[in-house]
């Protein structure tokens, strides 16, 4: 049964009181103490967009300025941030805040090198709409680290690149919605030295691409429990059957088993592949350096295979390491950093999806940016990193030990037959799943 | 069998004399000094080698099992055998190139310095520089090399020379030596440089071939500085981590993969005690050659 009170004023005053108390928490929660003349270091992600690089280096330092905060910005390539961020950790020589992705967040949040930051992950997230689901599982560390230590700031994942001038004049006007499909529009216009698949097969992250392709025939890694290997299958040969004939039919451009982490991007611009997977830099390069090839250019999601589409987002955040001196203006920073104003501006220059949904209305994410639509359109239907398998530190391990690329490679460059090259990958994903019983 | 007793000379107490003391207090700094900066690192990695150490996380001891681990794994026995390989080969061709240059440079003529600073030029270079502008040569699509073979109609087709088992790692190979030479062209046309001309004089006088004076003139000369450039040449060159993981990152197919590679795949997951057992792994080899070195030094002397 309700109950009416009086409004007598005791109540009043302890209304007015109790509300002065909660508006004050708030506010003291929202900003935090800042000491004015303390110092702040930030270590930055490096992106191939100078703007962007530029923009985030003074959005911080008159951030700083405003606040009475010396601030100290490290913009630091992300091919370098493992073993920055790993000495800094030995050394204990870490910055007060920083830019990293999710395979080093979770594993240095397992090791409570983070503070959590469950607070500011809320208050952003409610004022601008809530965080994508996608973005939200992926960078949820409260099983290994007891709360939220990542606040998401933009998504990478790869998008399909076509030449659709050359594509459209032999009759593919439309993105092939198959790996099938893609092998035989690529095998259509395949005519040395311009082939039809710039696909990595190399050891570095652009083969790993391959795992998706993999995994969308129905290939695993390991099984649901995260715990033993499982790339032996039928849905493996099938997939090894399809690289394998791709391969025959030397729709790769030659040197792509050791390609480094720029192949695909220097073989799409100089004009000798049809399509690749990419996470969007190329098209920005294009639109910088070859007009005429950025306007020949049409993006799509990554084909299907038997199985669906597997077209994994990769999420990067900001932290705050608990060796931080100055936590209180690193998450003042990082809610300032988070703010539309900023962000719509930075996503305009830097290749990034969005990782709230009030951020899917910026102007950038529109359809008349192909490449920034087509991140948009990653977020909201792409899969969880991994996906179908179990993210976890074996599964990083196996990644980082290139178990798929190697085993295309001993196929197409060893001549091994499928059973035999699903044979070791499988013994050396055990070996790596075994270390982390 | 004799019995050797050490006797304390006079007014020597248990640190020695007065005077010794003061050595080795001179000394002291340095000792220190190495023993920071050399010996507690090396020390320190044989020791997590033994461990689970992860960034954040110092481990436990887990005994052998980081080299049970890599002892399995089929990308080990491929970098013990291209290490091998790279070592032996690229130095073997270093000392061919090097002492012949140096044999040729030795003798009088113009432009003598500019040709010896030209021929410095590789080691010069830094290494990152380098291997990038190797790696465009070898491109197999408009790489200087391909265009060269196929324009002179020397060979018509195409070679994918890093992407080939058959030819990745002779192609790692020249291109180390080719950053690698001048070290032991400078050592040996110093080492030349010391030979005194009688005995080439002594030896025409008796009749030698120029092959008699190269050998027995020649030869034992330089072999010390040989001896000592091939033991650091061949640490280097085992060390060396740019030329394999610009050029190939160890592919294709582990065609390629050495230690420093195979260590640095090992940081990339943060296993620190795993990427540290791969440099342990190492350190026999690398002791062998560091041994046979001395021990061959010490014997010249002694000869």
């Amino acid at each position: 049964m309700k109950q009416h009170g009086h409004l007598t004023r005791r109540r009043i005053i302890q209304a007015t009181l109790a509300g002065t108390t909660a508006l004050a928490t708030r506010s003291a929660l929202a900003a935090p103490a800042l000491v004015k003349g303390s110092k702040l270091t930030y270590w930055g992600g490096l992106i191939f967009s100078d703007k962007a690089n530029k923009m985030l280096v003074e959005t911080i330092k008159k951030w700083g300025a405003d606040n009475g905060i010396q601030t100290d910005v490290v913009m630091i390539n992300q091919n370098e941030t493992v073993q920055k961020v790993s000495a800094a950790v030995a050394s204990n020589a870490m910055p007060d805040a920083l830019d990293l992705g999710l395979d080093l967040l979770l594993l240095l949040s397992r090791q409570g090198v983070f503070i959590t930051l469950d607070d500011l992950y809320t208050s952003v997230g409610k004022a601008q709409g809530g965080w994508f689901p996608a973005v939200a599982s992926a960078t949820d560390t409260t099983k290994v680290a007891g709360g939220r230590t990542g606040l998401p700031f933009g998504i990478t994942g790869n998008l399909l690149l076509r030449r659709n001038d050359v594509l459209s004049k032999a009759g593919f006007a439309k993105a092939p919605a198959t790996w099938e499909e893609l092998a035989t529009q690529a095998a259509a216009v395949n005519k040395p030295p311009f082939y039809g698949l710039g696909l990595a097969l190399s050891n570095v992250g652009d083969g790993n691409t391959q795992i998706g392709v993999l995994q969308s025939y129905g290939g695993r890694i390991a099984d649901d429990t995260g715990t033993k290997a499982a790339i032996k299958s039928d849905a493996t040969r099938e997939y090894l059957r399809w690289v394998k004939n791709a391969w025959d039919k030397k729709l790769f451009p030659p040197g792509n088993t050791t390609w480094d982490g720029a192949g695909d991007n220097n073989a799409y611009l100089s004009g000798q592949a049809a399509f690749i997977a990419n996470t969007g830099s190329v098209g920005i390069a294009a639109k910088n350096q070859d007009p005429e090839l950025f306007q020949g250019t049409l993006y799509s999601a990554l084909p299907a295979g038997p199985k669906g589409t597997v077209s994994p987002t990769d999420p990067n955040v900001r932290a705050i390491p608990k060796a931080s001196k100055n936590p209180d203006a690193a998450r003042a920073l990082l809610e300032h950093l988070a703010q539309p104003e900023f962000m719509s501006a930075y996503y305009a220059e830097a290749i990034y999806g969005p990782v709230l949904q009030g951020q899917s209305t910026f102007k950038t994410f529109g359809p008349q940016d192909a490449i920034h639509s087509g991140l948009l359109d990653l977020v909201q239907r792409g899969t969880a990193p991994a996906f179908p398998d179990v993210y976890n530190a074996a599964y990083a391990d196996a990644y980082n030990n290139f178990v798929v690329p190697k085993m295309i490679q001993r196929v197409v460059i060893d001549s091994w037959d499928f059973d035999r090259a699903m044979d070791e990958a499988q013994k050396q994903t055990q070996a790596i799943y075994d270390k982390y019983k | 069998m004799t019995t050797a007793t050490r006797r304390r000379p006079p007014g020597a107490g248990i640190w020695g004399t007065s005077q010794s003391r003061f050595a080795y207090t001179l000394v002291l700094p340095v000792v220190l000094l190495l023993a920071g900066l050399v010996a507690y690192p090396f020390l320190y990695a044989i020791y997590v080698a033994f461990t689970d150490r992860v960034v954040g996380n110092d481990g436990q001891w887990i005994g052998l099992a980081n080299f049970r681990y890599l002892a399995q794994s089929p990308a080990f026995s491929a970098a013990v055998w291209n290490t091998i390989v790279l070592v032996v080969a690229s130095d073997a061709l270093k000392l061919l190139i090097g002492l012949g240059l140096a044999l040729l440079v030795n003798r009088r003529f113009r432009f003598q310095g500019l040709f010896r600073s030209l021929l410095m030029l590789p080691w010069a270079m830094p290494a990152f520089v380098a291997f990038l502008t190797w790696r465009v040569l070898y491109q197999p699509i408009g790489g200087g090399i391909n265009l060269l073979l196929t324009d002179s109609g020397i060979y018509p087709e195409i070679v994918d020379w890093l992407g080939q088992r058959s030819t990745a790692m002779p192609a790692v190979i020249a291109a180390s030596v080719w950053r690698g030479f001048p070290f032991w062209f400078v050592s040996i046309l110093a080492a030349l440089q010391t030979i005194p001309v009688e005995l080439y004089e002594a030896a025409r006088v008796d009749g030698a071939s120029a092959w008699q004076r190269f050998w027995a003139v020649t030869f034992p000369s330089i072999r010390p500085v040989v001896i000592i450039t091939a033991v650091l040449s061949s640490i280097w060159t085992a060390n060396s981590f740019e030329n394999v993981w610009l050029l190939t990152q160890g592919g294709p197919s582990d065609a390629t993969i050495v230690f420093p590679v195979l260590a640095y795949f090992g940081m990339q997951t943060q296993r620190l005690g795993e990427a540290a057992a791969v440099s342990v792994a190492m350190l026999p080899v690398l002791a062998i050659l560091v041994f046979t070195g001395t021990h061959m030094m010490q014997r010249g002397e002694d000869e």
